[in-house]
């Protein structure tokens, strides 16, 4: 832990993030103006550049935060708790965007904003459980409590993670099924692929960020105030 | 009714703008929270 904090300005994360925006400049240029659009959606199709790619890392986010919330739980390492906020965070915030991205492309397909179908409902289910998991953490002082309820409960949500992805073959959804190179044509692949990388650069660098603020905040909390510090060094 | 949907850049353009600007912000916010933290446990450090 401290060895994390007392690196002031790691550059992996800024160079990850970096590298994450410029595939996405390029993938979503290539998706604007260079693949063609598609048949029957025309050009708002041209949202499933940006819109896959965030479902895809969202998911990713929320695993990862799952794996953190484990590791947590068997060996009671701080590290792994600030993992585990960052990727809540981080994956909520992926989880929002989708939401919004699918109501915007939702509305000049399906004609409405929001439909209460198994994969939206699923999703805002997901939004709202991790959501409701950062604000548990905000609630509670104890560090040790709230590494270990937020991580209980984030077992718990994490449940709702397949039912998101298989949600639309359990169930008659609006929603088209899930996108890989045998349900997308050859031309939109590389878009697609590019802007996934790119998120992924730039999800892992904000989680590895925000994982750094979190470390500063618990060694904050947990270090004794500076008057105690200095008493206990004279009495020893 | 061809059922071909026609036009909708506008959906687009918001689509992409709305997803670029709150990464942005977020980023932004990111870094500038992790500044803040390290100034204040800096001075915290320093018994200020």
């Amino acid at each position: 832990m401290l060895e994390i904090a007392n690196n002031r300005f790691p550059r992996t994360p800024y160079y990850l993030m970096g590298i994450g925006v410029v595939l996405l400049l390029v993938g979503s240029y290539y998706g604007l103006f260079v693949a063609p659009p598609e048949r029957y959606m025309g050009e708002v199709q041209r949202i499933m550049y940006v819109h896959v790619p965030t479902a895809w890392n969202a998911l990713l986010a929320i695993t990862f935060a799952f794996v953190c919330a484990i590791a947590f739980l068997m060996r009671s390492d701080f590290k792994w708790d600030a993992r585990m906020e960052a990727a809540i965070e981080v994956g909520v915030l992926l989880a929002f965007l989708l939401c919004v991205q699918g109501a915007i492309w939702a509305k000049p397909t399906w004609g409405v904003w929001w439909d209460w179908d198994p994969r939206l409902t699923t999703t805002a289910v997901l939004l709202f459980a991790f959501l409701g998991i950062l604000a548990l953490r905000r609630f509670v002082d104890d560090p040790v409590k709230r590494g270990i309820w937020s991580a209980v409960a984030t077992i718990i949500a994490y449940v709702d993670v397949p039912i998101v992805y298989f949600s639309v073959r359990w169930w008659n959804s609006l929603h088209q099924l899930q996108s890989s190179p045998d349900t997308v044509s050859s031309q939109f692949h590389l878009p697609l692929r590019v802007n996934a990388f790119g998120v992924l650069f730039l999800m892992t660098g904000f989680i590895m960020l925000r994982a750094r603020l979190a470390s500063l905040r618990h060694v904050s909390e947990v270090a004794p105030p500076p008057m105690l510090a200095e008493e206990a060094g004279e009495m020893a | 009714m061809t059922g071909v949907v026609s036009g909708g850049w506008g959906f687009v353009w918001a689509a992409y703008a709305i997803t670029g600007g709150a990464l942005l912000i977020y980023g932004v916010m990111l870094i500038t929270r992790l500044r803040d933290e390290w100034s204040r446990a800096a001075g915290e450090g320093s018994g200020q």
